[in-house]
């Protein structure tokens, strides 16, 4: 034996050393904070399908390292945690789902929420190809990569098209699919190039599943060509969702560009809401008290738009409904005693509910979370986040949540 | 029993050994002649298959080597193949720790037979105590063939005659040995049988004993035989 | 097995003295660094506060702490690392060709040995691991002494301390070395287990065939990286991201162990059958 204890010695100090370090490492990632919200009043069910995420910056001095975190009803998963969870990623709670409910049309798919749509009959998918040209970076042979599954028998049908007056396209992506009266409808954000000047509009593609041909496509909106002013077009969709509507919503934003002597600049003069419908193509400025200089968009589910502003402590929710251009009852709310106004609260609005956090947490600042219904005006849930066991308690961390979805 | 058949070994285009056969008996002590560069330590390795053969096969007692081969077959190269910074003791507890065929009393015996110092580095033997302790370990394998490359060559007169008087002893006895060497005046009383190899291939194969008695002829003489005749 | 451990104790002890020195080449640059790098630091301190008058407040808000993290990004500290790299990958040539150098050629003995010759190819590759992984320990063991020598070095208002795990996340090349949970480092070494064996097969198919064998190494190495690649290539140009991330993960490991098989068994196939003395 001792001949061999050379060998023996080194390998029991790798066993040791490295043994400890990861039985280390692993007790000190348990030591991280379980934050959990805890609920104040009303129904702790509300927040069932709440998923807060965000980043933990630990005690001490320690600030660079931050830990992600996702936070839900049952408590703190801390992504980073494990390799694998890194490795496979974490896509969007509907696109998990998604995954998991159609694994097979699933695959080879851009995991991003809207590149999809989805109602009772179908799944839809749509999304740009193209090539590298052989010898300029530019790219080029735009394509479309449709999917459709079909529900009730669970048969696919995938083809691709080419993009039409895809030669004048310097860019192109999809930012929402729909199917309205069995056409499939790609609105994409493109980017085109004329003989002399480039700018970005919006474009409808209308495809004839049947015969798997572009019927009609148009811009929506393209600015014309005016010298120091500016015009942005914007997309409101409904949050993170692939659920269908008739009416497409933009805001459009004009600035004048100011040329000084040191800078340029862009001053914003007009915002404007256009409503586009699918079905009929009709397109027309909303008119409407939206006050849209004071109020922002933060939500629009179809029929809704839902604009947010802050008023003193509190932050307002009004609704807009498209249909008949009125202006419903306003939701006031105050999410803490002492509002952190550099901070504001992160809203969600999904199926007439209203889901508000603070967006940092600390020893110091609180962190609320409340749902509501905003047709009744009611709150459904006030709750706090907060550090589960009371030992664990710091003195200094950061809490702060980034994203936030409602499943 | 070790029989090589029809071995025929190239490096690149030249061949080495064009068609070799021969076979070398338990009890006797086998003598392959050639000049240098025949191929003869090309043809022990073979053996001892540490370099693979183009064609042909050789078999010891009637198998292909195999890792088992090993334990009852040793070789003897030109030079000592253990780490230069070893002692002899921790060369011959190597050998202790991999073969069970190692015989501790007998490389006791060799270690006095020879004269040489346990503590000594091999590094620092001079040549001669280079080749002892070469033939320390092979000999002390419990081995029933050991391969001796030109153990003669390059050692002083007192080691020659040291190492000869080893063939002499009990502890060649009863083994089959295959012995290589451009110069055969050294042994040539104690060699049972002459492998003649030239231009790779076997010129002559004969029982040296039997050519003494019935012709008349030493080993040097039937050698002058075959390459002056 | 009982041979394959005998040679492996074997083969550490011809590296050991290459080991310890390495070791502590280790030992006393980065502590060396850690003492240099603390002095300057508190010298610097001085000249500001009592020369330039600078109140101490003041120097902790311009300058910052003194902190781990000043240490490991010099030269002091990743420099004897890299030099440990160097020598494990100048070793994994060396392991196999001192075998054959100089007048008592130890591969005859080697060869010779009545154990199937496997084993020679495993202990070694062991042997490449072992020192690695002894490295990599021996760093974990270092950085909370380094730690500790700060601390002696540096006053507390100076002093920012840093644990461990931070010390090793905040550099990535540190992080390679030392992964921060225990499947990456499984992964990690593994992969690199897969390139030794890899560059063993190489070696001995140049011991085989000299001049011819240096460019079938090359080719096999070529092949045997193409083929590890080759799902993440097919994923990427062919097959549009058809498998989820988790499968693509599967089938790579999948890919490693063929690789790393195929290398075993090959080289198992030209020590037994055309490596030459």
């Amino acid at each position: 034996m001792k001949k061999y204890w050379k060998c023996t010695a080194i390998i029991a100090v790798i066993v040791f050393s490295i043994g400890t370090f990861y039985v280390n490492s692993a007790i000190s990632a348990d030591q991280n904070p379980e934050f959990v919200m805890k609920t104040e009043s009303g129904d702790a069910k509300e927040i069932e399908p709440l998923v807060l995420e965000g980043n933990y910056q630990g005690d001490s001095s320690m600030n660079y390292v931050s830990k992600s975190l996702k936070i839900t009803e049952d408590g703190t998963d801390y992504t980073n945690r494990s390799f694998l969870d890194r490795l496979i990623g974490s896509p969007t709670p509907v696109i998990k789902e998604l995954q998991d409910e159609y694994h097979g049309f699933m695959r080879g798919k851009t995991p991003a929420v809207s590149l999809f749509f989805e109602n009772n009959q179908r799944l839809a998918y749509a999304n740009v190809e193209y090539k590298i040209g052989d010898n300029s970076l530019k790219t080029r042979d735009y394509t479309f990569d449709i999917s459709l599954l079909n529900k009730e028998d669970g048969s696919t049908d995938s083809f691709t098209m080419k993009i039409p007056d895809g030669e004048e396209l310097d860019h192109i992506f999809v930012e929402d699919v729909q199917i309205v009266d069995g056409e499939l409808n790609i609105i994409t954000e493109n980017t085109v190039r004329n003989s002399d000047n480039i700018f970005n509009e919006k474009h409808v593609y209308t495809i004839d599943i049947e015969n798997q041909e572009v019927k009609n496509h148009e811009a929506i909106h393209a600015p014309k060509g005016q010298e120091n002013s500016q015009s942005e077009i914007q997309l409101i969709e409904s949050e993170m969702s692939t659920t269908a509507h008739e009416k497409l919503l933009l805001l459009k934003t004009d600035r004048k560009i100011i040329n000084d002597s040191e800078s340029t600049r862009a001053e914003e003069i007009n915002r404007e809401l256009i409503s586009y419908n699918l079905k009929t193509k009709d397109k027309g400025k909303i008119s409407g008290d939206l006050n849209l200089n004071e109020n922002e968009i933060s939500s629009f589910d179809g029929s809704t738009v839902y604009l947010t502003k802050v008023d003193g402590q509190e932050h307002v929710i009004t609704p807009f409904h498209l249909e008949d251009r009125q202006i419903g009852t306003a939701f006031r709310f105050q999410l803490s005693d002492k509002p952190n106004i550099k901070e504001p609260p992160m809203i969600r609005i999904k199926d007439g509910k209203l889901y508000a956090t603070s967006q940092r947490m600390n020893s110091k600042i609180d962190g609320n979370v409340i749902v509501a219904d905003l047709k009744t005006g009611e709150t459904l849930y006030k709750g706090k986040l907060g550090i589960k066991d009371a030992e664990d308690e710091k003195d200094d961390y950061d809490l702060y949540i980034n994203d936030m979805f409602v499943k | 029993m070790i029989e090589v058949k029809e071995v025929e070994k190239k490096f690149g285009r030249k061949k080495i050994l064009k068609d070799v056969s021969f076979t070398a008996n338990k009890g006797e002590i086998t003598c392959l002649i050639g000049i240098n560069g025949v191929g003869k330590t090309t043809l022990l390795n073979a053996i001892m298959a540490l370099t693979p053969i183009n064609n042909g096969e050789i078999l010891i007692d009637g198998e292909p080597v195999k890792e088992k081969t090993f334990e009852k077959i040793s070789l003897i190269p030109d030079a000592l193949t253990m780490i230069p910074n070893m002692t002899i003791e921790e060369a011959m507890e190597f050998m202790n720790d991999f073969y069970t065929s190692w015989n501790r009393e007998r490389a006791e015996e060799l270690l006095g037979f020879f004269r040489l110092n346990k503590n000594d580095r091999i590094s620092s033997l001079s040549k001669g105590n280079t080749a002892k302790v070469n033939l320390l370990l092979g000999l002390a394998l419990d081995v029933d063939y050991v391969l001796m490359d030109e153990p003669f060559s390059g050692i002083d007169m007192f080691s020659r005659e040291e190492i000869a008087n080893v063939f002499t002893s009990h502890l060649i006895e009863n083994r089959g040995v295959i012995i290589t060497t451009h110069e055969v005046n050294d042994i040539e009383h104690l060699i049972d049988k002459v492998v003649l190899l030239d231009d790779g291939m076997v010129t002559k194969e004969f029982d040296a004993e039997k050519a003494r008695e019935d012709d008349g002829m030493s080993v040097i003489d039937v050698m002058r035989e075959v390459y002056q005749g | 097995m009982k041979k394959y451990l005998k040679l492996v104790n074997f083969e550490f002890n011809r590296v050991v003295k290459l080991f310890i020195v390495l070791l502590g080449i280790t030992l006393v640059v980065q502590v060396a660094g850690v003492i240099i790098k603390s002095k300057d630091y508190l010298n610097m301190a001085n000249e500001k506060i009592n020369e330039d008058l600078i109140p101490k407040a003041q120097f902790l808000t311009d300058y910052g702490q003194f902190s781990f993290l000043h240490i490991i990004r010099s030269l002091w500290f990743v420099g004897p690392i890299a030099l440990c790299a160097a020598g494990v990958a100048f070793y994994i040539f060396l392991i196999w060709y001192r075998d054959w150098v100089g007048k008592n050629i130890f591969v005859y003995r080697l060869l010779m040995l009545p154990t199937t010759r496997f084993n020679i190819f495993f202990a070694k590759i062991s042997n490449i691991l072992i020192m690695t992984l002894g490295l990599v320990a021996f760093q974990l063991i270092l950085l909370p002494l380094e730690a500790m020598v700060l601390k002696w070095m540096v006053p507390d208002e100076f002093r920012n301390d840093m644990g461990i795990e931070e010390m090793i996340t905040s550099i990535p090349e540190l992080n390679i070395i030392i992964p921060s949970s225990f499947v990456e480092l499984i992964l990690y070494y593994g992969a690199g287990l897969m390139a030794v064996s890899i560059l063993f097969t190489a070696i001995l198919m140049e011991r085989s065939f000299k001049w011819k064998g240096i460019i079938a190494g090359v080719i096999y190495s070529a092949i045997a990286v193409i083929v590890f690649i080759s799902p993440v290539l097919l994923q990427e140009f062919v097959l549009n991201s058809y498998f989820y991330p988790m499968e693509l993960f599967v089938i790579e490991i999948v890919m490693a162990v063929i690789v790393l098989a195929a290398s075993v068994w090959m080289s198992g196939f030209l020590l037994k059958k055309k490596v030459t003395v």
